[in-house]
C-alpha cells in the first residue's frame, strides 16, 4: 500500500508541469482531503468532455443537470477512488452510468420523448429548408452537425456510446472497454457495425465518404 | 480492399470529428449551484487531522521525502474501518493469550511446584496444608511408621 502511494507520488512529481500549475494526480489528492477548491480546478478541466459526451449520448434535454450529478457523484465518491490515474476513465465511466439511467428514465416517460422528438424533427425541418435557402458555408457546418446528430441518435445506445468515446472524444479501445466494462473484442465489434450503419445513413442524406 | 476500407473509415471518422455535434452553453449559474451543493465530508476533519498528525509542517505532501515509517503510518491510516478493528483485535487476543498463559516450567523442580500448587484445591485443603513448602512431599510414596506390635507374652 505505502508502496503504491511512493509510486504515485514519485509519477505526480516527475509530471508536474513546469508552470507550477497543479498535476492532476496533486489536484485529486488534494480533492480527495476535501479540498473544493481544487475540485473546482478539476471541474474546470473537464466539464467540457463530460458536458460533450453526455450531449452525444442524451441530446440536450435535461444537460446541465445531468452535467451537475456526474460531477456530484464524483465528488462523493472521489475518496474511494484508489488510483490517480484512472480518474479521467473513472469520470467517463459516471458519465456512462448516468446516461444509461437518464435513458431509462426517458424510456419510462415514453409520451414526453415522443414529443422531444416531434419539437425535434420540427426544429430541423425548419434548419434544413434554411440551409437550403442560404448556402452559407457556417450554415453547411451546422447543416453537417444535425445530420451527425440525428445520424448519432439512430444507432443503438451501446453502438453510440462505442462511436462517441472512441471516434468524437478520441480515447483509445482499451479505454473505452475498461468505461462500458466490456471486453476489447466487444468494443472492436461494435464500433465496425455503428461505423457501418452511420455510414449508410449518412449516404442516405446525400453525403457519400 | 482493406485500404480502401481504412481510407473509407478515416474518411467518416474526420468527417465525425470535424463536424461533431456541439452541446448548448451551460447555464451562467451552473458552476455555482454545483458547488453550492456539495456535501461536506464527513470525516474531512479526521482525514485533516490524520494529515496534520502524521504529515511534518511546511513540507508537501506529495512532493516531499516521506520516511518509510511514515508512509507505513499513512498506509495504515487509509485501512478501512472493518480492516483496522479486525486487525486490533487479533493484535489484543494475541498479546492478551501471551500474558495469561502460564509460562512452562523448564526445570523439574518448578514442574513440581507447579503441579502442587494447582492439584492443592482440587484436594482435600486440611491434609496438605503442611506440604505449601517447596518440597513435594506427596509425591514420595507413604511409608507407614511401624507400629508397636502387640504381643501377648505367655510371662
Amino acid at each position: 500500500m505505502g508502496k503504491i502511494l511512493a509510486c504515485e507520488q514519485a509519477s505526480a512529481v516527475d509530471a508536474e508541469s513546469e508552470t507550477g500549475a497543479p498535476t492532476e494526480q496533486e489536484l485529486i489528492w488534494f480533492c480527495q482531503q476535501g479540498d473544493r477548491a481544487c475540485f473546482r480546478l478539476l471541474y474546470q478541466r473537464y466539464q467540457q468532455r463530460v458536458r460533450s459526451t453526455l450531449y452525444q449520448l442524451c441530446g440536450s434535454a435535461s444537460l446541465d443537470d445531468l452535467v451537475q450529478e456526474v460531477f456530484l457523484k464524483a465528488w462523493k465518491g472521489l475518496p474511494q477512488l484508489k488510483t490517480a490515474k484512472y480518474f479521467s476513465t473513472w469520470l467517463y465511466r459516471i458519465s456512462w452510468n448516468v446516461a444509461t439511467d437518464q435513458r431509462r428514465k426517458l424510456a419510462r416517460g415514453q409520451e414526453k420523448t415522443s414529443l422531444n422528438e416531434k419539437y425535434w424533427e420540427k426544429e430541423q425541418l425548419s434548419l434544413g429548408k434554411l440551409v437550403n435557402a442560404q448556402d452559407t458555408p457556417d450554415l453547411m457546418h451546422l447543416h453537417y452537425q444535425d445530420i451527425v446528430h440525428r445520424g448519432l441518435n439512430n444507432l443503438s445506445f451501446d453502438h453510440r456510446a462505442v462511436l462517441v468515446l472512441h471516434d468524437l472524444e478520441d480515447l483509445p479501445q482499451k479505454q473505452v472497454a475498461e468505461i462500458l466494462n466490456v471486453p476489447v473484442g466487444t468494443v472492436k465489434s461494435r464500433l465496425f457495425h455503428a461505423r457501418n450503419s452511420l455510414k449508410k445513413f449518412l449516404e442516405q442524406q446525400g453525403i457519400s465518404l | 480492399m482493406t485500404n480502401l476500407n481504412n481510407d473509407h473509415q478515416n474518411n467518416l471518422v474526420s468527417f465525425l470529428r470535424h463536424n461533431k455535434p456541439i452541446p448548448p452553453n451551460p447555464h451562467p449559474n451552473l458552476e455555482q449551484q454545483l458547488f453550492d451543493s456539495l456535501e461536506p465530508r464527513k470525516n474531512s476533519r479526521k482525514r485533516y487531522f490524520k494529515a496534520s498528525w502524521i504529515i511534518p509542517h511546511g513540507t508537501n505532501p506529495i512532493r516531499g521525502q516521506v520516511p518509510k515509517w511514515m508512509q507505513v503510518l499513512r498506509a495504515y491510516s487509509r485501512i478501512s474501518l472493518p480492516v483496522k478493528l479486525i486487525s486490533t483485535g487479533f493484535l489484543f487476543t494475541f498479546v492478551s493469550f501471551g500474558l495469561k498463559t502460564p509460562q512452562i516450567a523448564l526445570e523439574p523442580k518448578d514442574l513440581e511446584n507447579f503441579l502442587v500448587r494447582n492439584w492443592q484445591n482440587t484436594l482435600d485443603n486440611n491434609h496438605y496444608t503442611a506440604t505449601e513448602e517447596t518440597e513435594a512431599y506427596w509425591l514420595l510414596p507413604v511409608i507407614s511408621e511401624p507400629q508397636p506390635t502387640l504381643s501377648i507374652s505367655a510371662q
